[in-house]
């Protein structure tokens, strides 16, 4: 292999340290270093600044309740009786008797008396499903509502006068005759019924209890659904998440 | 040498004018002189704590109620308590800086948040039906196909751990799972998760974006976690009872 032939006149290229002399390669060399460090430096100093930013916790370790000291102070006495009085209103707030809470992601109800769990059961919430009506345009969002209600009537063998979706989702025309929107035994033997057209009852399709799969209302098994039948009255608590 | 440090330097300072400041005691309260003034202070604080509580319980929005002392977390509508999720470890944090506290506001504690929404949000998946055209009669309708069976939560939403609740008030509420259980996420989303937690951390710390000013978290068992986040109402909001006084 021949070395490349330089033509006259030409200088030689070269990206490697330059020969001009001993001096130039040692300032070269110098510089190299000096980079390397400061490189080096910043990015330590950028580790640094990366592990100590972000958030610093420092545990709360659960606390004994402190030895109550008695106010001696007018208004230590003052601020100890606003306690008590907030407290009381707190304290009323829990309902004294039945009272049903539903939680409609897990599809579970629970039939509460005081602080005591009465009754646990599967449930079905509304689906979620959105309903487009072809020719209308109407849309219905089949969600169950979140809040507190309370039971504004009870219903025995209860009879289900059919809304409009009801008849589109199963692709029929809806009745001008308000006598033909009714339909018995689909929301078995009793409802509850707590606002809105929305209702806990009864299901014939008890093997989908636990998804949620009604049009909004709560659906429920057939023994819960007697026993919050018989423990609730008009006025009692519903509370849905 | 000097350019990098002093550009570092005057890029934190303006973003953190107490790094200079020794970070107080987290919590505001009994400091006060005599054993009267000590118990007036705790009486102080406890009313209006319970005052906020009040608010929360006569408002319509759902919250948090956060115990430090019992170490329970309950969601709460109305003053009753809906469920309760059994806190196994609680901690609290402020944005540091180089190694530097950002100092948080003085009774910060005795405030209640509101406001609280999911990061990572939570998205629901509808299911969406076309009616079929109406036919005269009932016998006559097309046959419409029976709609799917929408998923149970457990399928339809994974659970990221940690995930938060920021509140309103620049407060956050982090929760972590201790355990398995059923979050339903895979190793790629949890590895995803991370990364981009770190980077909101970072970013949360120096103030940019979302300027959290103090963060709380607890530990839950893994399945109380994941049914918290996907029963968490919106727009919920949050008090913290039970904290320690300094």
């Amino acid at each position: 292999m021949s070395a490349a032939r330089v033509p006259p006149g030409a200088r030689p290229v070269s990206v490697a340290a330059p020969r001009a002399g001993p001096v130039v390669a040692r300032v070269w060399a110098l510089v190299c270093s000096r980079g390397g460090l400061l490189a080096g430096a910043v990015v330590l100093l950028l580790a640094l600044a990366f592990a100590g930013t972000g958030w610093d916790f420092r545990a709360i370790p659960p606390a004994a309740a402190p030895p109550e000291a008695m106010p001696v102070s007018r208004a230590a006495l003052r601020l100890a009786a606003e306690r008590e009085r907030l407290e009381a209103a707190l304290q009323r707030k829990v309902p004294r008797g039945s009272w049903i809470v539903i939680d409609q992601t897990h599809n579970r109800l629970r039939l509460m008396r005081g602080p005591d769990t009465v009754l646990e059961a599967p449930c079905s919430a509304g689906s979620g499903m959105v309903l487009k009506e072809g020719s209308g345009g109407r849309v219905w969002v089949f969600d169950t509502p979140r809040g507190r209600f309370q039971v504004l009537s009870k219903m025995e063998n209860p009879v289900w006068k059919k809304p409009d979706w009801a008849f589109v989702e199963e692709g029929q025309l809806i009745p001008r005759n308000p006598s033909d929107r009714l339909e018995y035994g689909s929301l078995g033997e009793y409802a509850l019924y707590f606002g809105n057209g929305y209702m806990i009852h009864g299901t014939l399709y008890e093997r989908l209890l636990g998804r949620p799969v009604s049009h909004g209302c709560i659906r429920l098994g057939k023994e819960p659904l007697r026993e919050v039948f018989r423990q609730s009255a008009i006025g009692t608590p519903v509370y849905i998440y | 040498m000097r350019v990098p440090v002093l550009l570092l330097a005057l890029a934190i300072l303006p973003i953190n004018p107490a790094a200079a400041v020794p970070a107080p005691a987290p919590f505001a309260g009994a400091n006060a002189a005599g054993p009267d003034d000590a118990v007036s202070a705790r009486l102080r604080r406890g009313v209006e704590v319970l005052r906020q509580e009040r608010e929360l319980a006569f408002g319509k929005a759902f919250y948090l109620r956060l115990d430090a002392s019992t170490q329970r977390l309950a969601l709460m509508l109305q003053g009753v308590t809906l469920d309760e999720y059994p806190v196994s470890g609680l901690e609290w944090g402020v944005p540091e800086v180089l190694f530097v506290d950002r100092r948080p506001p003085a009774d910060w504690d005795l405030e209640a948040f509101a406001k609280g929404r999911l990061e990572p949000a939570r998205e629901r998946d509808r299911i969406e039906v076309l009616a079929p055209a109406p036919a005269p009669s009932p016998t006559d309708a097309a046959s419409p196909s029976p709609p799917a069976v929408p998923k149970s939560a457990e399928e339809s939403y994974s659970v990221p751990s940690p995930y938060r609740i920021v509140f309103a008030q620049r407060v956050s509420l982090e929760v972590r799972a201790r355990g398995q259980g059923g979050r339903n996420r895979s190793l790629g989303q949890r590895v995803l998760d991370g990364a981009r937690l770190r980077l909101a951390d970072l970013a949360t710390a120096l103030g940019i974006g979302a300027r959290e000013r103090v963060r709380l978290r607890v530990t839950l068992e893994a399945d109380a976690a994941a049914s918290l986040y996907r029963s968490l109402p919106p727009d919920v909001g949050l008090i913290v009872v039970g904290l320690p006084p300094r």
